[in-house]
C-alpha cells in the first residue's frame, strides 16, 4: 500500500496484514550455496537448529518453487550471470538474504574473480554477518526477513511498481 | 645454512638412471625431492624416462605450475611434481623458459594427470603447452583477459561476464549422425541441488543416457594464490581454512607443516598431537558430510540427519579449542594459536563413545541394502592403472585396490606411532568408495584413541620467536617481546629464500603445498595441489553410457569440493 | 616407516536373504522406529535447540562482535597503534589517529576514529592477537544482523566497552 505521494507506508488493511503474515511464515528457501556459507546452511536445516520450525521445510533448488533466495558463499565473475538468471526466475514476491561476509561484500577476497557483494546485482533484504554465520545468526537474519515482510519495508516492496 | 638449501655435495642416487644426466643438474633438495632442471627441448625425453625406466617407475604426476620469476633471465619456470608408489621416491622436474616464446610440450601423452594442470597454468601464468587436446582458461571466466597469476597483474582488476558469453563447448553444435533419434544437450549445474557446489556438466544425451560430457568449473576461483602473494605468511592461514572448507583444520596444519619446514622448525609435541586429534576429527566430518550427501543423492535422507548430529558434536570440540565452527584458524607456524581448553580430554573421549552409534546405524540402513547396492555398484568404475594415471589419490584410488595413504607412506606428524589399517576395496565403483570412507571414520576413531591416551604435557607453541608471537603476558611487560610481536606482525614471518613442496593425507587425497619463498615477509608464490582437481579430470570419462541419475551417484561419491578444487 | 597394514572393506553379495529384501526392510525400521519412539515417548535424544527462546551456550573462546576495552576511567585503551589494521588479512578496520592531549609515556595516541566493517570482518580474531595493550576483544555476540550495507560499519560508539568489564558477554580474548 503506498501513501499518495509515492512513499511506501506500513501495511494498513487486514487483508494484506493477512498476506504478509502467510508470507512471513512459509518462506521456501531457494539455497544458492556455493561454498562453506552451504555448509553452515545444512547445519541449519538440520535437526540441530531446525529452519523448518519457522516454515521453510521445503527446500527447494528451483527457483520457481521457491520465495526466499539465500546467497552462501562467494559469488565469483563466473557465477554472477548465472545468480542473476536464477534470480530472474523466481516469482514474486521475493526475497534475498545474502549469508556470510563472501556474499555481502565479498569478505577478504579482494581479488580478479570474486563479485563484491551480491547487491552489484541483485536487490538484498537482509545483510547476514560471520564467516560463516553461526546457525543463530542465519535463523536471526530470516527472523528479520520475516520483521520486514510483515511491516511492508523489504527491497520487493520497495521496487514494485 | 639453513634447512631450506639444497645438498649438492652428495650425487643424487636416481641420477644415473635420467638420459644425458652428465649434463643435467640433478641434485636432492632439501624437502627429500629429486630435483631436475631441464631445457625445455630435452623435457619428454626426461618425463618419458622417468615414467617408463624400472628404476625410476614415476607412475603418478602430482601436479604441474608454473612460476613466474621477472627479475631473471628466463622468466617462467614450469615445475612438475612426480612420485613413484612403489619406490617411493619423489621427482621434481624444472623447466626455464623465456617470456618472448612461453611454451613447452606438454605432458598429457605421458600421464593424462596433466590434462588439467597443464590448462590451469596456461590459464593463471600464460604459459602454452603444445600437444594438449584442450588448450582453454579453466578457472578464469570466457571473457577474462590476462593472465592472473603473473607478478604484473594487478590483484584487483575485474572482468565483467555477460550470459552472452558463457562458455559453450564446440561440439554442441556437431550433428551425431549416427544416431537415429535426436539427443539432447543439457547442462548439469552450476545451479543444481546435486552438485556440491558448483561445478557445470555439458552432457549430450541419447534419452536418459549420457554419450558425452565435458566439464565446466571454475566457478568458485576465489584467487586463494594470488591472496597469499598480498598477505604475509601468517595471514594466509585463514585462506586455508576455505579451501576445504568441510575438514578446515587439515589444510591449515599441512600449511604450517610446510612453512615450519622451510623454516627449520618444529611445532612442540603436544602440539603435533592435539593437530593428529584434531585432524583425525575433521576427516571424521568430511566423510560424513560426503557420505550423508551421497545418500542424499540416491535418496536415503535419514542418513543426512544421523551424520549430521556427529558433525555437530565435533564442532562444540573445535568451537572450544578455537572459537569458530566450521573455519577454525587454529593451526599457526609453530604450533597452535592457544592451549586447549581444560575439559579437552573428556570432550574427546565423549566424541569417542557417542559417534560409533551414528556410523553403525548408516552402516545397518544401507551397507547390504538392495536398493542403494543397484544404485551404485558397477556405477562408474576405474581400474587402478587408469586412476593413477589420471593423478589419483586418496579414498578414490583406496578403492581400487591401491593401499597409497601418505600417512604410511610419508608419515608426519608422528603418525608411524598410531596402530590403524588403511581400508581397501577392490572395484573401485561408488560402492567400493562409500564403503572405504566408511572404514575410515572407524580407523580414524581408532588413532585418536590412541593419541588421546598419549598427550604429552608442554607448551602448544614453539618459543622460536622468528615465527611465533611471543606470549601476551610477556608482550604487556617486557620490551625484547614487545619488539619481537612489532617486528612478526609488521613485517611479517621472515621465511628463508628457496621452495619446497609438503603433502598430507587430507580427506580427499594428497594435499600438497608448493611454497616459493623471496626471503620477505610475503609468500613468492604457493601451489596448492589439489586432491580433488585431479580426480574431477577423469569424470567425464567415467560418464560414458551411464544415466543420468547414475552421474549423480558418481560425483557425490568422488566427494569433490568446490573450494579446494577452485581454490 | 612402518609397513602398511590394510584391511579390505569389500562385501561380497549374499544372495537370496539380500534379494528378497525383507531382512533390510525389518532391520531398516528398527533402527528408524527406535529413535522415533525414544523422541516420541521422552524426548530423549531430541538434539534441535528451539532458537531464538532457547539460546545455545558457546565457549569463552567464541569468535563473535568486537569489544573496544576501557580504561577504570572510561577512556580507550587503545593507542591506535595499528597493529589490528595490518594484521587483519580482510583489511576491515580503518583508523585515525591523532595525538592525545593528555599524553604519557604510556598513552601517547588515541583513536579519533576506529571503524570496523563487520560485513568484510571474517572473525579470524587475528585482531585480538595483535593487539599489544588488550585494547580490543571479542565479544560472544554473533546473531546480529544488518538491512543496509552501511548500517554495518561500526564505531567507536557501537564498539566501546558499555559498563564493567565483568559484565560483558567475553569471548575470544589473550590467555597469556
Amino acid at each position: 500500500m503506498r501513501q499518495p505521494d509515492g512513499s511506501s507506508a506500513l501495511l494498513t488493511t487486514r487483508l494484506e496484514a493477512m498476506l504478509a503474515w502467510a508470507r512471513k511464515n512459509s518462506l521456501w528457501p531457494l539455497p544458492f550455496g556455493t561454498a562453506c556459507c552451504a555448509i553452515e546452511f545444512m547445519s541449519t536445516v538440520s535437526s540441530h537448529y531446525d529452519l523448518a520450525r519457522f516454515g521453510a521445510e521445503v527446500v527447494r533448488f528451483s527457483p520457481r518453487q521457491s520465495d526466499m533466495m539465500i546467497v552462501a558463499g562467494t559469488i565469483t565473475d563466473k557465477m554472477a550471470p548465472v545468480v542473476k538468471r536464477i534470480y530472474d526466475q523466481m516469482a514474486e514476491p521475493k526475497y534475498v538474504v545474502s549469508m556470510g561476509a563472501c556474499a555481502c561484500t565479498g569478505g577478504f577476497y579482494r581479488a580478479y574473480h570474486v563479485v563484491q557483494g551480491v547487491d552489484e546485482f541483485i536487490p538484498v533484504d537482509v545483510y547476514v554477518p560471520g564467516c560463516p554465520p553461526t546457525p543463530e545468526a542465519l535463523i536471526g537474519g530470516i527472523l528479520k526477513l520475516q520483521e520486514l515482510i510483515q511491516s511492508g519495508e523489504t527491497q520487493y516492496d520497495r521496487l514494485k511498481p | 645454512m639453513t634447512v631450506s638449501s639444497p645438498d649438492t655435495a652428495t650425487p643424487n642416487p636416481l641420477a644415473r638412471f635420467i638420459p644425458g644426466s652428465q649434463d643435467l643438474k640433478v641434485i636432492t633438495a632439501s624437502d627429500g625431492f629429486t630435483e631436475i632442471t631441464v631445457d625445455r627441448s630435452r623435457l619428454i625425453g626426461v618425463l618419458r624416462a622417468l615414467r617408463d625406466r624400472p628404476e625410476l617407475d614415476c607412475n603418478l604426476l602430482l601436479d604441474v605450475c608454473g612460476v613466474d620469476y621477472p627479475m631473471n633471465e628466463q622468466r617462467f619456470e614450469v615445475v612438475y611434481h612426480l612420485t613413484s608408489l612403489a619406490k617411493g621416491h619423489r621427482v621434481r622436474v624444472r623447466v626455464p623458459i623465456d617470456e618472448d616464446d612461453p611454451r613447452v610440450p606438454t605432458a598429457y601423452g605421458i600421464w593424462k594427470a596433466a590434462d588439467w594442470f597443464e590448462r590451469e597454468t596456461w590459464d593463471l601464468m600464460g604459459i602454452r603447452f603444445d600437444g594438449h587436446p584442450n588448450l582453454r582458461r579453466i578457472l578464469t571466466h570466457e571473457a577474462f583477459q590476462g593472465h592472473a597469476l603473473r607478478k604484473d597483474y594487478d590483484p584487483e582488476k575485474r572482468w565483467v561476464l555477460t550470459e552472452a558469453e558463457t562458455f559453450v563447448p564446440d561440439w554442441v553444435t556437431e550433428a551425431d549422425d549416427e544416431e537415429d533419434f535426436e539427443t539432447q544437450i543439457i547442462n548439469i549445474g552450476p545451479s543444481h541441488p546435486a552438485t556440491h557446489g558448483t561445478l557445470r556438466i555439458v552432457a549430450r544425451l541419447d534419452g536418459e543416457v549420457i554419450t558425452r560430457a565435458e566439464c565446466e568449473i571454475g566457478y568458485l576461483h576465489r584467487c586463494f594464490e594470488k591472496m597469499s602473494e598480498t598477505h604475509g605468511w601468517a595471514e594466509v592461514i585463514p585462506y586455508t581454512d576455505r579451501l576445504n572448507y568441510c575438514s578446515s583444520m587439515i589444510n591449515g596444519v599441512g600449511y604450517a607443516l610446510a612453512v615450519e619446514h622451510m623454516l627449520g622448525i618444529e611445532a612442540p609435541p603436544r602440539a603435533q598431537v592435539v593437530r593428529v586429534i584434531l585432524s583425525e576429527f575433521s576427516r571424521i566430518m568430511d566423510h560424513a558430510v560426503c557420505l550423508g550427501a551421497t545418500l542424499v543423492d540416491v535418496g536415503a535422507l535419514t542418513n543426512f540427519w544421523y551424520f549430521f548430529q556427529p558433525r555437530e558434536e565435533i564442532y562444540t570440540l573445535l568451537e572450544s579449542c578455537a572459537g569458530g565452527r566450521l573455519t577454525v584458524s587454529y593451526a599457526r607456524i609453530g604450533g597452535l594459536a592457544h592451549e586447549v581448553p581444560a575439559d579437552f580430554e573428556d570432550q574427546v573421549r565423549y566424541l569417542l563413545g557417542y559417534i560409533p552409534k551414528f556410523v553403525d546405524d548408516v552402516d545397518k540402513l544401507v551397507s547390504t541394502n538392495r536398493i542403494f547396492r543397484g544404485r551404485t555398484e558397477g556405477i562408474g568404475a576405474i581400474s587402478a592403472e587408469d586412476a593413477l594415471a589420471w593423478g589419483w589419490t586418496g579414498p578414490c584410488l583406496r578403492a581400487c585396490g591401491v593401499p597409497y595413504d601418505l600417512r604410511r607412506a610419508r608419515p608426519y606428524l608422528g603418525y608411524e606411532n598410531y596402530d590403524f589399517d588403511v581400508p581397501v576395496a577392490s572395484t573401485g565403483d561408488s560402492y567400493a568408495r562409500y564403503l572405504v570412507r566408511l572404514e575410515e571414520m572407524r580407523q580414524s576413531l581408532r588413532i585418536i584413541e590412541q593419541a588421546i591416551d598419549n598427550l604429552p604435557g608442554g607448551p602448544v607453541i614453539t618459543d622460536n620467536h622468528h615465527a611465533a608471537l611471543p606470549p601476551k603476558s610477556k608482550v604487556y611487560s617486557e620490551m625484547e617481546a614487545l619488539i619481537w610481536h612489532f617486528k612478526l606482525i609488521y613485517e611479517g614471518i621472515k621465511v628463508p629464500a628457496g621452495s619446497a613442496y609438503l603433502a598430507t593425507e587430507g580427506a580427499n587425497g594428497e594435499l600438497g603445498y608448493y611454497l616459493v619463498s623471496d626471503g620477505g615477509g610475503k609468500p613468492y608464490r604457493i601451489k596448492v595441489r589439489p586432491p580433488c582437481f585431479a580426480i574431477f579430470q577423469a569424470y567425464p570419462h567415467l560418464l560414458d553410457g551411464h544415466l543420468v541419475p547414475d552421474a549423480i551417484a558418481i560425483l557425490s561419491s568422488l566427494n569433490i569440493i568446490a573450494g579446494e578444487l577452485d581454490r | 616407516m612402518r609397513p602398511v597394514t590394510t584391511v579390505n572393506v569389500d562385501r561380497p553379495r549374499r544372495g537370496l536373504g539380500e534379494w528378497i529384501y525383507l531382512g533390510p526392510i525389518v532391520k531398516g525400521l528398527a533402527v528408524t522406529l527406535r529413535h522415533f519412539l525414544r523422541n516420541f515417548f521422552g524426548q530423549r535424544d531430541v538434539a534441535t535447540i528451539q532458537y531464538p527462546e532457547e539460546v545455545r551456550q558457546y565457549s569463552e573462546r567464541m569468535r563473535g562482535r568486537h569489544i573496544l576495552t576501557t580504561k577504570e576511567d572510561g577512556s580507550l585503551r587503545c593507542v591506535a597503534c595499528y597493529m589490528c589494521e595490518t594484521a587483519c588479512p580482510a583489511d576491515c578496520i580503518t583508523i585515525v589517529a591523532e595525538e592525545d592531549p593528555e599524553a604519557t609515556v604510556e598513552w601517547e595516541k588515541l583513536p579519533v576514529s576506529f571503524e570496523i566493517d563487520l560485513l568484510r570482518c571474517v572473525f579470524c580474531g587475528f585482531c585480538v592477537d595483535a593487539c599489544p595493550k588488550q585494547a580490543l576483544v571479542m565479544s560472544r555476540k554473533h546473531d546480529f544482523v544488518f538491512t543496509t550495507r552501511e548500517e554495518a560499519i561500526v564505531g567507536i560508539d557501537e564498539l566501546k566497552q558499555k559498563g564493567p568489564i565483568e559484565e560483558q558477554d567475553l569471548g575470544y580474548r589473550p590467555y597469556y
